[in-house]
């Protein structure tokens, strides 16, 4: 990495922190693959020959490239680069859906609970803390094997489970901001709390909220593949790179490709994740030293 | 600060016991029951099923099953299993070392693995090692563990044939040994992700450390390099990792589950999902309040230690 | 009559036989016989040279746990492997259909006195050499303290059927027992062979919670192993009782190992970890690689149950007997059994299994064409809507089919069934569920559209079917029963009434053969294929003999040796 060059011209706040990111190699070449990801699992089906759900029988366990499927066919025949495209779509979407929900339902509690304090603030960390008890694959197994499984309920499960910690980060963040000299005067011009809450208080802790936004998408995806493997995620005939594993974990003798693909593509997705999540913290906020 | 403690055991315990409200409805509100499982086999009448639904108290309301359950639970009965009608605390015990076993394992390869790639890593900043390592650590974070449990075992157990493939011991050969064969992957496997964090934690704690004042003033008074590491950086750099460890508990027992689902382990992570599968609720509601508790005793340890390590840090 | 399930639960109720001698000699003599058939590596009947004193052991995997070893509480198959070897039944079935005894001297019949003529009173003389594993002779009174035992309210019993009508138990002699039916039950000899096992008295009076007591994990029995020690969720192992009544055993140990992967219990075994693949066998994709390992014998044999696609016949499309008939026709039977099950299982048209002896030959063979079924649908009216799904009368063809979770071969059937019905418009959706839910109220209470299911239609040995397809046992309409499929024939009702009042086997036979071809003909369910379990052992094991007459090949493990 090059040495920081000293620059005696002011740049704005985002532009300092574009520049930062910038610098991030790693954190680049992931957010390259993720929009590759993105790109390829939203328009990658159009430009394949093959339906991910066409089941040809006589043509099971086609080894990749060995013929016209790239990637090969798996049990029952269908073609694996589809099928990966279109577990793609659902699992990318999965993972930034229930990022989405996560974050929006840990900001709404983390940023009353901080606001308003007191009794209520109590309580609600304390509802917050309960749940964080439970190991998230507890949680999430106990959640998943009692209710019937499909895209709705993965998302809201895997949400589920990662909306406490932001629950927690906001708010440490708006309890420590709504002292600050900024918000009292808010309050003195006489802005309702509501919009004191999400205008003010909230935008200021965002640099810690997007990192915990990207590094939660990638462990959304995780556990959906986790929970799709064991069978109560996604279910057939959809496609989602958890369940692609499930189906191939007992012909991982005979047809390893159809683990091998999956596989590497939740790791590459979620690795990318994980390294565009480092960056923007480092862009955002160089201080912070959170590991 | 004994005042801390009794305060935050007095939270702790008024998160037990929200934490045993939310299981037990999230379990008995949901569908199928613990006799589902007979109901399809034709040897179990309706009248049998209902009969056995009585005498097991699973058709009184739902309110008056968690007191009793509660109460019980406090004075030290918490159930017994509908499967093999042993005491949930036997049960849980009965598996505990499997998993305590494995755990620590992994944690003490986590520990001295991750620790010496965060110290070198934060040493020698932005060289290739560092470099790979990052990238390791963050593809390691990245790596579905249970697919790479089952690439191990497809290539250790299947193909190469060095490692058995899943379970414990060999029947029969209860040697120390025959143990540790048993133990090396599924704790490999455990041990990659705890791997990666400990190296990231030690290398960023590392690097706080190293840039302070005090080993500057160190190095001007002479003091030979790797006297500064081991006797102030090291010391220093491992005491907010202590704290962290303390924190790692449900990461942990969640990664063993998983671990234990590939490798057939038969600990707790696996009884939990057998125990969900059959719905036999008085054992999963004791894993449920015995992981929580576990984990609640965790985070106060961390806490008590943080506060007496760090005197800036008392928290009222 | 048919149908009645009423006080005395459900099964055959018999009232009003005037021979009914002949009808216990049906219930008593004529389990379903096996034949040998699919291995190439077919075992004799008897072993051949077993050695004098038991040695070695055999480690038997299994996918589920074992967990209840009292054997009269609610347990499923795989606890079925340790009550085998731990306790004793009077009786029980060999393979061929025969009756042996067991913990009786002979089983009684009315030639031998056994049975009264009217079926209602059983006098049954015990074996005298007999001695629990701790060394207590066992008597009568243990059999009488087993029937009170399942009676007792307090007690968990699995199922009060056939014992419930037992009443006025008498030991007349340590080796004599005599009891008084309520009612003629003929399965009750089935139920005795198979799922009665005998608790000893001496222990179990003793205890204050029949429920829960140290007996339950350190079970003492008759059987040909005594318990050794149990690692939960690991292992549990047995070890030979060399006071054993009867032949063997000849193995020193026998270790039930809990695997609960199929995948890895395969690999276990090919690796020479486990000597003998239990339930739920050898996964079918692995079976023709397991046939060339070396030092291996792999045996594919036939089950009792019935895999079909069970309708929910008050749904919608399904009442249509026009749909089913279309939808049968355009299953691919022939690709399921040989591309998904990778051949091993055999089609079948009926509920009954091909071993049984009421199995009626003959029945209309199915062929898949598709044409075909577009025609009649379309003929009865179902025309195409939007996106292809016919419709008729506001009723579209759509609807779900369900399975439990996690079986990899049942979903690829799904996937299968649902591109095969879209061909001829009808529309399928998958909705999975864990096993404790889709068995729970779900399937008893008939809330599904279609499952995936394999069943055993059977009662023991006994093919009265009331439970299951009488109009009467429909339990989602207040009946007492199976009939989940909420069938409704009057022709059915009559047959099953008739053909349980019938004593002669020929004419049993020919009742239960029109009741094959009426629910064949009315398609109550869509048959695919009689059940098969694929199971390994290692090679110089001897005296493995599957028993289709029983839920587990493991039953004999006291005929077992190494040559």
């Amino acid at each position: 990495m090059t040495a920081a060059t000293i620059s005696t011209v002011q740049l704005a706040p985002g532009q300092a922190a574009w520049r930062r990111f910038r610098r991030h190699r790693l954190a680049l070449a992931g957010a390259v693959i993720i929009l590759v990801l993105v790109l390829g699992s939203a328009f990658g089906p159009y430009l394949l020959p093959f339906d991910d759900t066409y089941i040809d029988i006589m043509k099971r366990f086609a080894p990749p490239l060995s013929g016209a499927h790239i990637l090969g066919t798996d049990e029952l025949g269908r073609d694996v680069l589809a099928r990966l495209m279109m577990g793609g779509r659902v699992s990318l979407s999965i993972g930034i859906v229930a990022m989405v929900i996560a974050m929006a339902v840990g900001i709404a509690v983390g940023a009353f609970a901080g606001f308003y304090g007191g009794v209520v603030g109590a309580v609600l960390m304390r509802l917050v803390d309960a749940v964080l008890c439970f190991p998230t694959i507890f949680l999430l197994l106990a959640l998943a094997a009692l209710t019937e499984p499909g895209l709705v309920t993965t998302t809201v499960l895997i949400a589920a489970t990662a909306w406490m910690a932001v629950a927690r980060v906001v708010e440490a963040q708006v309890r420590s901001l709504r002292e600050r000299e900024f918000a009292v005067a808010a309050l003195a011009f006489g802005s309702s709390n509501l919009r004191i809450m999400f205008r003010e208080l909230v935008p200021n802790a965002i640099a810690p909220i997007v990192v915990a936004a990207t590094l939660n998408v990638a462990k959304a995806i995780l556990l959906e593949s986790y929970v799709s493997y064991l069978g109560y995620g996604i279910q057939p005939p959809a496609a989602s790179w958890g369940n692609m594993l499930n189906n191939a974990q007992i012909y991982l003798t005979s047809a390893p490709w159809l683990a091998i693909a999956p596989g590497l593509a939740i790791t590459l997705a979620v690795t990318s994740f994980n390294f565009l999540g480092d960056g923007l913290r480092d862009a955002l906020d160089p201080r912070m030293n959170i590991p | 600060m004994a005042r801390y403690v009794v305060n935050r055991l007095a939270q702790a315990i008024m998160l037990l016991v929200i934490v045993s409200g939310i299981g037990f409805a999230i379990l008995h509100l949901a569908p199928g029951g613990p006799l589902s499982q007979f109901a399809v086999s034709g040897q179990m009448t309706q009248e049998d099923l209902d009969r056995v639904t009585r005498q097991l108290g699973l058709d009184r309301p739902l309110p008056v099953q968690y007191l009793d359950w509660f109460g019980r639970m406090v004075r030290g009965d918490w159930g017994r299993s509908y499967r093999d009608g042993e005491a949930v605390l036997s049960v849980i015990s009965s598996h505990l070392g499997a998993t305590l076993e494995l755990m620590a394992t992994a944690t003490i390869i986590a520990v001295l693995l991750g620790c010496w790639i965060g110290i070198l890593g934060a040493l020698r900043r932005y060289s290739l090692f560092d470099t790979l390592a990052t990238v390791g650590a963050m593809i390691a974070l990245s790596i579905p563990t249970f697919w790479f449990g089952l690439v191990t075992i497809y290539v250790f157990s299947v193909k190469l044939g060095w490692l058995p493939a899943g379970n414990r011991q060999t029947i029969g050969d209860g040697s120390f040994l025959d143990l540790l064969h048993h133990l090396i992957a599924p704790a490999m496997v455990l041990a990659l992700v705890e791997t990666a964090m400990w190296g990231r934690f030690m290398r960023s704690s590392m690097l706080e450390v190293i840039n302070q004042d005090y080993i500057r003033t160190a190095r001007a008074k002479g003091m030979p390099e790797w006297r500064i590491l081991t006797v102030h950086a090291l010391r220093n750099a491992l005491l907010p990792m202590i704290t962290v460890a303390g924190l790692q508990f449900p990461t942990l027992l969640g990664g063993a589950l998983v671990a234990e689902t590939v490798f057939t382990w038969p600990g707790m992570g696996r009884l939990f999902l057998d125990s969900i599968g059959y719905r036999d609720y008085p054992v999963v509601m004791g894993i449920l309040m015995f992981s929580a508790t576990m984990v609640l005793i965790g985070s106060l340890l961390a806490d008590i230690l943080y506060a007496v390590v760090d005197p800036r840090i008392r928290v009222g | 009559m048919a149908g009645d399930t009423g006080k005395l639960g459900v099964g055959a109720l018999h009232l009003g036989i005037p021979n009914r001698r002949q009808f216990f000699q049906l219930g008593a003599g004529a389990a379903a016989g096996w034949t040998l058939s699919g291995s190439a590596f077919a075992q004799t009947e008897r072993p051949a040279n077993p050695p004098d004193k038991p040695r070695g052991q055999v480690i038997a995997a299994l996918s589920q746990e074992p967990t209840v070893f009292h054997p009269l509480m609610p347990g499923i198959e795989v606890d079925q492997g340790i009550w085998w070897q731990v306790f004793s039944p009077l009786w029980y079935i060999e393979p061929n259909g025969k009756f042996v005894p067991d913990l009786a001297r002979e089983v009684p019949t009315i030639e031998n006195g056994g049975l009264s003529a009217d079926g209602l009173t059983w006098k049954i003389k015990l074996r005298s050499d007999v001695k629990w594993h701790d060394g207590t002779p066992f008597t009568a009174e243990d059999v009488k303290f087993s029937i009170e035992l399942i009676n007792n309210p307090a007690f968990r019993a699995r199922s009060r059927v056939g014992h419930s009508l037992v009443k006025d138990i008498t030991v007349v002699a340590p080796d004599e027992i005599h009891w008084r039916m309520e009612a003629p039950y003929s399965p009750y000899m089935s139920i005795l062979a198979s799922f009665t096992f005998i608790v000893p008295k001496h222990i179990l009076e003793k205890v204050s919670d029949p429920n829960a007591s140290p007996f339950h994990n350190a079970p003492v029995g008759t059987g040909p192993f005594r318990w050794g020690e149990r690692v939960p969720g690991d292992h549990i192992q047995l070890n030979a009782h060399t006071g054993y009544h009867g032949k063997g055993p000849y193995l020193e140990r026998v270790v039930f190992k809990y695997i609960p992967d199929l995948t890895v219990l395969y690999t276990q075994f090919r690796t020479g970890q486990v000597d003998y693949t239990g339930l739920q066998g050898i996964l079918p994709n692995f079976v023709q690689e397991a046939k060339t390992l070396k030092g291996r014998k792999i045996f594919v044999s036939s089950t009792s149950s019935v895999e079909h696609i069970a309708p929910n016949l008050d749904f919608g499309p399904f009442t249509d007997r026009a749909v089913r008939e279309a939808l049968y026709l355009a299953i691919n039977k022939q690709a399921i059994i040989d591309a998904l099950n990778y051949g091993l299982p055999t089609l079948t048209e009926s509920f009954v299994p091909q071993q049984a002896w009421p199995f009626q030959q003959g029945l209309p063979q199915h062929k898949y064409d598709p044409a075909k079924a577009n025609a009649l649908l379309d003929a009865a009216g179902w025309v195409r809507g939007s996106g292809g799904v016919r419709e008729k009368g506001g009723v579209k063809l759509e609807f779900t089919n369900s399975t439990t979770s996690g079986n990899a071969v049942r979903e690829q059937t799904q996937q299968l069934l649902i591109q095969d019905w879209r061909a001829i418009g009808a529309a399928m959706r998958v909705n999975n569920m864990p096993a404790a839910v889709i068995w729970g109220e779900f399937w008893q209470q008939s809330k599904f559209n279609s499952v995936l299911v394999s069943v055993n239609f059977m009662l023991g040995s006994d093919p009265d079917v009331t439970p299951r397809f009488g109009s009467g046992a429909i339990p989602a309409k207040g009946g007492r029963g199976y009939n989940t499929y909420q069938y409704q024939s009057a022709e059915a009702d009559r047959l099953l009434s008739q053909g349980a009042k019938q004593f002669d086997l020929a004419q049993r036979k020919a009742t239960y053969g029109e009741l094959q071809k009426l629910i064949r003909n009315d398609l109550a369910i869509l048959p695919l294929f009689q059940g098969f379990i694929a199971e390994g052992i290692k090679e110089g094991l001897q005296g493995f003999r599957p028993n289709i007459n029983m839920s587990i090949n493991s039953w004999n493990m006291r005929e077992w040796y190494w040559a």
